[in-house]
């Protein structure tokens, strides 16, 4: 495999939803009666490949599973059936203050997020002052981020991700939350980044932002994939599709 | 320089932030620092030989040379050894609760929280050991056995990680997981001999052989082994050492596996 190759091979996730699950060890030794399970299958059968490089967005309405598949590659969870391999350093943000602890300060946050990528913390230190200059944090930095503002979060966790050098980086929706400004130097680091051959896995809802970025497009409908392949005439289907009156939204209760 | 493959760097570089960590949030709002890490260890030796040194007048165990015979020696002997046990098993469960709101959302290998959290208590019981060598060297107490209080502690180290690696599994999925192993351990103070000595406890009791089950339980074990290097200076007997070594590994090697199986499951607990 190439270093930023992402392969999903026949993958699926079911999610375990037990009522009344046993809390506490008395419930769960005095019960008598069966166990009410759920099974619900986030994902069913997903297989396609990403090649290195690839600027690759994952589109589909809210539980079409789209959020659990990048998790699936980011290593977050386990696929029930299937395989997913990645190749290279990956930066993941999923959502609000990914992978930050809310009792460190941004900068320890910086450094265990380094650590979890794998880089050394002289690496670290280099790239300080580059991520908090990026960030806009400023002397907040030293604060711990539980005070910081939703903005604050997402700006400091995309300057950590974008300037740990990624090969992989998969982004989830979060830029949505910065001004105008930070979303434009996003946008404008991942193709940068892109230019570098990072492979970037983007999801969202925003059919326009995925035109502007994406180069080849998966289309999620419950769990499966209904069309992939190159940007705009997916998108396409997948706008006249929302637009037949297509809301097939789905509730995970 | 010992040369490790990228994913085992990084999982050092983890686990030496997490030990760090908690070595730093341990004492960061308190003024004293590191004197309480010292302060409980030596309140439970000051009240224990006030109770039995005192009250009941109890003699301590003799030493090689008679040197060093005293009650709060012979306790804070054992003592480091099970407080650093219950230290790391109490603390896998809150290490593991404390990262998995963070593991829900980025991947890292949970064992490195684990691993750091106990490399921190070790290195608070190995400056306690320090302290009890210093003063045994003083008295002048001390011979080359002394390696064995080492060896006691790696051993219980490899123990404590076996179990704590267990109990943090099922306390992230049953809470109360936490409170039974607290009152479990509460009871193993007292049937683990470190207020008193094994060759004080009965044969047999309740047709039971009390004295057989009180002398070869792990913890046991570990805190004689311990006792015999650093306060009575002898080489612990074979069976001892061989019937320690074999705890500390198959508990270690099963809680390591155990905990594998079942690590990723944490991003999915609620």
């Amino acid at each position: 495999m190439t270093i930023g190759q992402i392969t999903v091979q026949d993958v699926s996730k079911r999610f375990r939803l037990e009522r009344n699950r046993p809390s506490s060890l008395k419930e769960a030794l005095l019960r008598t009666g069966r166990r009410d399970i759920d099974d619900f299958w986030v994902l069913r059968n997903v297989d396609f490949e990403i090649e290195p490089g690839a600027f690759f967005g994952l589109i589909g309405h809210n539980g079409s599973g789209k959020s659990t598949l990048l998790r699936l590659i980011a290593n977050i969870h386990r696929p029930t059936s299937g395989q997913i391999t990645t190749e290279g350093r990956m930066s993941a943000l999923l959502e609000l203050g990914s992978g930050f602890h809310p009792d460190l300060t941004g900068r320890e946050n910086v450094y265990l997020n380094g650590a979890m990528l794998g880089l050394s913390r002289r690496h670290m230190n280099e790239t300080m002052d580059k991520i908090i200059d990026f960030s806009g944090i400023g002397d907040f930095i030293d604060e711990p981020v539980k005070i910081y503002s939703s903005g604050m979060y997402v700006r400091l966790g995309f300057a950590v991700s974008v300037n740990v050098d990624p090969e992989i980086l998969l982004v989830d929706e979060v830029i949505a939350v910065g001004d105008e400004a930070f979303q434009r130097r996003c946008m404008d680091h991942m193709n940068q980044l892109r230019e570098k051959g990072c492979t970037i896995v983007l999801v969202s809802h925003n059919a326009g932002l995925m035109e502007e970025l994406c180069d080849t497009i998966a289309w999620l409908d419950h769990g499966r994939v209904l069309e992939l392949g190159e940007a705009a005439p997916v998108l396409e289907k997948y706008l006249e599709h929302m637009r037949g009156g297509g809301t097939t939204l789905t509730t995970r209760d | 320089m010992l040369k490790l493959s990228p994913t085992a760097q990084k999982s050092a570089n983890l686990v030496y932030h997490f030990a760090q960590r908690e070595t730093k949030s341990r004492f960061k709002r308190s003024l004293l620092g590191w004197f309480w890490s010292f302060a409980n260890p030596l309140t439970t030796v000051a009240v224990y030989s006030f109770v039995f040194g005192v009250v009941y007048r109890a003699s301590p165990p003799a030493t090689e040379n008679g040197n060093a015979e005293n009650f709060g020696f012979f306790l804070f002997s054992g003592l480091i050894t099970w407080n650093l046990f219950t230290g790391i098993v109490n603390g896998c469960m809150g290490w593991l609760q404390s990262i998995s709101d963070l593991r829900k959302k980025v991947y890292f290998p949970t064992e490195t929280a684990l691993l750091g959290g106990a490399a921190s208590n070790a290195l608070q019981t190995g400056l306690e050991a320090l302290v009890l060598v210093v003063i045994m060297a003083v008295l002048s107490n001390l011979s080359w056995t002394v390696v064995f209080l080492l060896v006691a502690l790696v051993f219980t180290i490899a123990f404590g990680l076996g179990i704590g690696f267990v109990a943090a599994i099922m306390n992230a999925r049953y809470r109360d997981i936490f409170y039974l192993v607290g009152v479990l351990l509460n009871v193993g103070f007292f049937l683990v001999p470190i207020v008193y000595q094994v060759s004080m406890v009965p044969e047999q009791k309740w047709g039971l052989p009390i004295r057989a089950l009180v002398e070869w339980n792990p913890p046991a074990l570990f805190v004689g082994i311990a006792r015999d290097g650093v306060y009575f200076l002898q080489v612990p007997t074979l069976g001892h050492l061989v019937a320690a070594s074999a705890w500390a590994g198959l508990t270690l090697t099963i809680g390591w596996r155990y905990f594998r199986a079942r690590s990723m499951e944490i991003s999915e607990e609620s």
